[in-house]
């Protein structure tokens, strides 16, 4: 194992001037959008991605991966102080988190929650830097029927993370596998539902769709729930510092949800939200008094906290050997990586050594520089929270327009914008959510050429999944997660779990 | 037998996604399919329409026999004024150039919601017009054009 010098490689890359100032202008950038109410993770980061396009791939992926943690903690933030959870791995965070700010200890668990995350993130780093290479080292056996079915499976485990009915997420994601092959057929060359629009002859640009998705519907629902337009939030933050009470009882939840958020982080579809459910869950279960959870206790801050963090780091395992982003901020992370002309996948670690280790050195970075970054700049993103929505989402808006138009100059652009706007506000009024939609439409493509593949080397023969062993054993973990889908005792508690919005 | 739509949501979801598959079918329908051995440009998707068409069946006869939640009717003020202020952005950015446009921009936002403040609307957008100027324009180096071209 030489774990050391390849980060020793890592830390060459990443740290070069102009890559620290990258990487603390995303966490900045990313907390400071990440931390208004309203706007989680996903929208925040779809906003910010077209400032990255401009860097050189590393740069960009660097100051993307800060953009990543800065919209984290800044929307822990807010769930803590006001109470209102920008995504659905904050949800937890909210409920012990807001009580404790109502209790007026809303800096200690602050303060624990980014203690708590550097260190999971800290730990996360570590297993990218472990598991990585094995993994994909291991996916270099991978033919084109096991990434099909790697894929079927990604986007199984999807399905059981989306809020609501599992059926319609299924269709989401179908429904973006479909749109992701709008385009050019790269095998024969033909259009396909193009119109004749020949700015989508390349196929629909992923900028347009996450900001008009994420983005601009987020502004209508924000609109639609008035209590937006009232008065100023003001939150009150005392002293920051927790005590020495705080750091006895929360030590041991930042090791729990660490360690949870680590192992759920890596599985195809896992991801933040899991992690911060099941370490919620944990925290209650090995507590000598539940009771004091949902009334301010400091590890149900801590555990969930760390467990999102830790997952946010290693699920880009998945994404990084395998090539199969297990959530939608992954997503994100692939299209920003395919805009940069990489294709995320095993191939990565061997032909650009230097991009994957400066990516998880730079993880490190940037989880260093956000305890550096906020703890001090708090009471400036409590601050934050004061601005009156009614100014901000003009401000939101133009963010959204002009990265888009930026992009590539093209003002049909905007049609695209508004088309996916109204589909995607049509799909929450709709009780469907769209995240799942974004991972089908980055996959489209993949599938499609490693289905042909495949079907091609088994001449038509479609038991070619079933005989590999690498693609069976996938395909029977898929059985397995459709299996615990059906079952009535895993849905009760699926719905009990999302129930704690 | 009276059908009687039980749960609107999923009734109007199922609609809605037999719509987009029998679209995908519809306007696929002149790609080639190929065999299963060669995959022509119409094969996956054809078999990801007709199943998304399937889904949204079972979506909605679900709909029509289990209860569900309601569909809350859109609020027309914040839909209409944000979508037609990126609208209005893509047709006027290349004509009247970014400051103005995003003057406009923002006036049109702020009619998004009722009874907008004109004073601090005008004042809102002149600053993010300079803002977008300075941060976009100069600062990053955005290829955003500034003055009109006619």
């Amino acid at each position: 194992m030489d774990i050391f010098s390849n980060l020793a490689t890592g830390f060459g890359a990443a740290v070069s001037l102009q890559n620290l100032f990258f990487c603390l202008i995303g966490c900045f950038l990313g907390t400071l959008i990440g931390v208004l109410p309203g706007i989680g993770p996903i929208p925040a980061i779809a906003m910010l991605l077209p400032i990255t396009f401009g860097l050189d791939p590393l740069s960009s992926l660097i100051m993307l991966g800060g953009i990543y943690y800065g919209a984290a903690y800044g929307g822990s933030t807010t769930s803590i102080l006001v109470n209102m959870p920008g995504e659905a791995s904050s949800i937890v965070t909210c409920i012990d988190g807001h009580q404790m700010a109502k209790q007026g200890r809303a800096g200690p668990a602050l303060a624990v929650s980014a203690l708590g995350s550097f260190f999971a993130g800290t730990v996360g780093t570590i297993f990218v830097a472990g598991f990585g290479p094995m993994l994909s080292n291991f996916a270099q056996q991978f033919n084109s029927p096991d990434y099909f079915s790697l894929m079927v499976l990604g986007l199984t485990t999807a399905v059981i993370l989306a809020h609501g009915s599992v059926v319609k997420a299924v269709a989401v994601i179908l429904v973006g596998l479909l749109l992701g092959l709008v385009g050019t057929d790269v095998n024969s060359g033909t259009t396909r539902y193009t119109f004749g629009v020949s700015d989508i002859w390349d196929g629909i640009d992923f900028l347009p769709v996450v900001i008009g998705m994420f983005g601009v519907v987020e502004i209508i629902k924000n609109l639609e729930g008035k209590e937006y337009l009232k008065a100023p939030i003001t939150a009150k933050l005392s002293s920051i510092w927790p005590t020495k009470q705080d750091f006895k009882d929360s030590w041991r939840a930042v090791l729990r949800g660490t360690a949870v958020g680590s192992i759920l982080g890596i599985l195809p579809g896992g991801g933040a939200v899991l992690a911060s459910f099941a370490s919620y869950t944990v925290e209650k279960k090995v507590a000598k008094d539940p009771s004091r959870f949902g009334k301010g206790a400091i590890e149900g801050v801590a555990g969930p906290e760390s467990a999102n963090n830790s997952a946010s780091q290693t699920s880009f395992i998945p994404l990084l050997t395998l090539g199969l982003p297990s959530n939608a901020v992954m997503a994100l992370m692939m299209g920003a990586m395919m805009i940069q002309g990489i294709q995320p996948g095993s191939a990565v670690m061997t032909s650009r050594p230097d991009l994957f280790w400066g990516m998880v050195a730079s993880m490190w970075i940037g989880n260093a520089m956000l305890v550096i970054l906020n703890l001090p700049l708090l009471p400036m993103w409590v601050k934050m929270l004061s601005v009156p929505y009614r100014l901000l989402y003009p401000a939101i808006l133009m963010f959204c327009v002009i990265g888009v138009y930026a992009n590539n100059n093209n003002a049909t652009q905007m049609v695209i914008v508004a088309v996916f706007t109204v589909f995607g506000y049509a799909l929450a009024r709709l009780g469907c959510e769209p995240a799942p939609m974004i991972l089908g439409f980055l996959l489209g493509p993949l599938m499609e050429e490693n289905l042909r593949r495949s079907l091609v080397l088994s001449r038509g023969d479609p038991m070619i999944f079933f005989q590999r062993p690498i693609s069976l054993t996938l395909l029977i973990m898929t059985a397995c997660v459709v299996l615990l889908i059906v079952l009535p005792s895993f849905r009760k508690t699926r719905e009990v779990a999302f129930q704690e919005e | 037998m009276i059908f009687r739509v039980r749960s609107p949501q999923d009734f109007g979801a199922g609609i809605l996604f037999m719509l987009v598959g029998l679209a995908g079918v519809y306007f696929g329908r002149d790609l080639t399919y190929g065999s299963a051995m060669r995959m022509g440009p119409g094969f996956f998707p054809m078999w990801l329409s007709w199943i998304i068409v399937g889904m949204g069946a079972f979506i909605a006869f679900r709909g029509l026999t289990i209860d569900g939640d309601a569909v809350e009717m859109p609020q027309w003020r914040p839909v209409i004024g944000v979508i037609g202020s990126i609208i209005a952005f893509g047709l006027l950015i290349e004509t009247l150039g970014t400051p103005i446009t995003i003057i406009i921009l923002t006036f049109l936002a702020a009619f998004a919601r009722p009874n907008p403040d004109l004073k601090e609307t005008a004042i809102l957008a002149v600053a993010l017009a300079i803002f977008a100027v300075v941060a976009f324009i100069y600062g990053l180096g955005q290829p955003l054009p500034l003055w009109w071209e006619f």
